[in-house]
């Protein structure tokens, strides 16, 4: 081996400083966000002098008012009736829309980068917002709710299930496109199956959000749980608060363990 | 795998009415990034033919195959297929040609989530109207196609199971019916066993060169392999960076013959044994 030439190294890549060069930035704005001046009033005193009214505060949380309990189940059911449709409805839309925004299975530059521009709005908004609004548009109660569900929804499975597209190996659409399909056969007979499990996946996680999201909309008047949360909280009864968030655990921890076990069961 | 139904008789399908012929002139395929695939090729391949096409990785086989079905466009040249210009067809035109030529792949290309059936069926997709493959109702007669193309490659029992579940060797023969549910006129298969093992890959040689000689379609076969090129071709065409540099029968084409086309010494690695 001695006698061998010196090794001739391939010149280094470049960039390799770009990372520190992130770091550094995050950093600076991280500093700039806490200072002073010009960032959010940020200071731990607050928490410091309103311990005692804290301290209270999480005693009541402490004990629940058990027997409120009857008085949750209504609109209990109605926020999973709210949660379950606006994911079905959501599901429904997204799936052709996510084989419309990927690559892979729209090449069409255009129609994709129109149909992106689209979502990117829709997913800018939250979904508290766009209660909020539609209240004011159709009225008080679930209705209002549903559809900023949707569209929230929309927003993150349409995202999600595309990307998973994208990575998806492209020779079985070709193959495809070999034998005479039209982008659309492709779509439905090839891309569609694979993209299958992806697509379940992100709608029970959808599920599991809109369960939580339907709660808090309720206290701009879209229905659910959270007009009776907007109810308590206003006469201070953290004790029925409790209760209320309570019954949301075990909600989100049934369709948790429900939704874990139907992906396992997925691949 | 066994190779019980290599008879004549495993084979339903009528031969090809009409196989194909391929007329090349002066063809040249450069990619968006600058690189040059093919220069000037020119080649008349007549139908019924059974055509090996040798070369090294890049050496432009793998693009030469794939211009004949449009995959890859062509830059200049023209190019016909069963008689149809190739370069200037577009939308239905094209879809209706690729309809007509059956296309296997290294990697077989089966969408692996889906049943053998429903992959064998994609060879359907240029005969069949799109609601129907939206709403998954395919005709009875393109389901027995289908079933009669995998009994023809001997795996018809598989026909319910999920594709990934199946081996590499019966993989590729998902992909041959897939390709022969097209009924087609005309072949292409691109390193088709660069991914299987030694006795598998015989068998699936085994079955393009009956996909030749029992229905009379032409086939072209981009492989990497001298003894494969010579035993299952009977012509033979050498590429080196983009050029046909050897054109005549496989049989006799000798190491000499390769060493022209590699453009170095044959190897313990260019035979499959």
């Amino acid at each position: 081996m001695s006698t061998l030439a010196p090794l001739v190294l391939p010149p280094k890549p470049r960039g390799r400083w770009k990372p520190w060069l992130g770091l550094a930035v995050v950093l600076l704005i991280t500093a700039v966000t806490l200072s002073p001046q010009w960032g959010i009033a940020f200071s731990f005193e607050a928490i410091v002098k309103n311990w005692q009214n804290g301290a209270d505060k999480v005693l009541a949380l402490l004990q629940p008012d058990w027997s409120f309990f009857p008085r949750t189940i209504p609109p209990l059911v109605e926020t999973l009736q709210m949660a379950v449709i606006a994911t079905f409805v959501g599901a429904v839309v997204s799936l052709p829309l996510s084989l419309w925004a990927a690559r892979l299975t729209n090449p069409n530059r255009y129609t994709r980068g129109l149909l992106k521009t689209v979502l990117n709005a829709v997913r800018s908004i939250p979904d508290l917002l766009y209660a909020s609004v539609l209240v004011a548009m159709v009225g008080v109660g679930a209705l209002p709710g549903i559809i900023a569900l949707v569209l929230f929804n929309v927003g993150i499975i349409v995202k999600m299930v595309s990307e998973s597209i994208e990575v998806n190996d492209a020779g079985p659409l070709e193959a495809g496109r070999a034998a005479g399909g039209t982008q659309l056969q492709i779509n439905r007979a090839i891309a569609l199956t694979d993209a299958w499990p992806a697509f379940v996946n992100q709608t029970l996680y959808v599920l599991e959000l809109n369960v939580r999201a339907s709660t808090v909309l309720g206290l701009v008047g879209a229905g659910g749980l959270g007009l009776l949360i907007d109810a308590v909280r206003t006469f201070y009864r953290y004790d029925q608060l409790s209760l209320i968030i309570l019954e949301i655990l075990v909600v989100v921890v049934v369709i948790d363990t429900v939704s874990a076990s139907i992906r396992k069961r997925l691949v | 795998m066994t190779d019980l139904h290599d008879s004549a008789a495993a084979w339903v399908h009528p031969p090809a009415a009409a196989p194909w012929s391929i007329r090349m002139r002066d063809v040249s395929v450069r990619y968006p990034n600058g690189v040059v695939a093919l220069k000037n090729v020119s080649l008349d391949i007549e139908a019924g033919e059974m055509v090996s096409v040798v070369g090294l990785s890049g050496s432009g086989k793998s693009s030469l195959i794939r211009t004949i079905n449009g995959l890859v466009p062509i830059s200049s040249g023209t190019l016909e297929v069963g008689g149809r210009h190739l370069e200037t067809a577009r939308g239905r035109e094209l879809r209706q040609l690729r309809g007509e030529i059956g296309m296997i792949f290294q990697g077989f290309n089966l969408a692996r989530r889906a049943s053998v059936l429903n992959n064998v069926l994609v060879g359907r997709l240029a005969h069949t109207p799109t609601w129907r493959t939206l709403l998954g109702l395919y005709r009875a007669d393109d389901k027995q196609i289908a079933y009669e193309a995998l009994n023809s490659v001997g795996i018809l029992a598989k026909a319910y199971d999920r594709a990934s579940t199946l081996s590499g060797g019966q993989q590729q023969r998902v992909a041959i019916a897939r390709a022969l549910a097209q009924q087609p006129k005309l072949v292409l298969a691109d390193e088709p066993v660069a991914s299987l093992d030694p006795p598998t890959a015989h068998g699936v040689m085994r079955d393009l060169r009956r996909i030749n000689q029992d229905l009379g379609i032409t086939v072209l076969t981009n492989l990497h392999l001298l003894d494969l090129a010579r035993t299952y071709g009977t012509r033979l065409i050498g590429l080196r960076a983009g050029e046909v540099v050897y054109d005549g029968p496989a049989a006799t084409a000798s190491d000499a013959v390769f060493e022209t086309i590699y453009g170095r010494s044959i190897q313990h690695e260019d035979v499959l044994g």
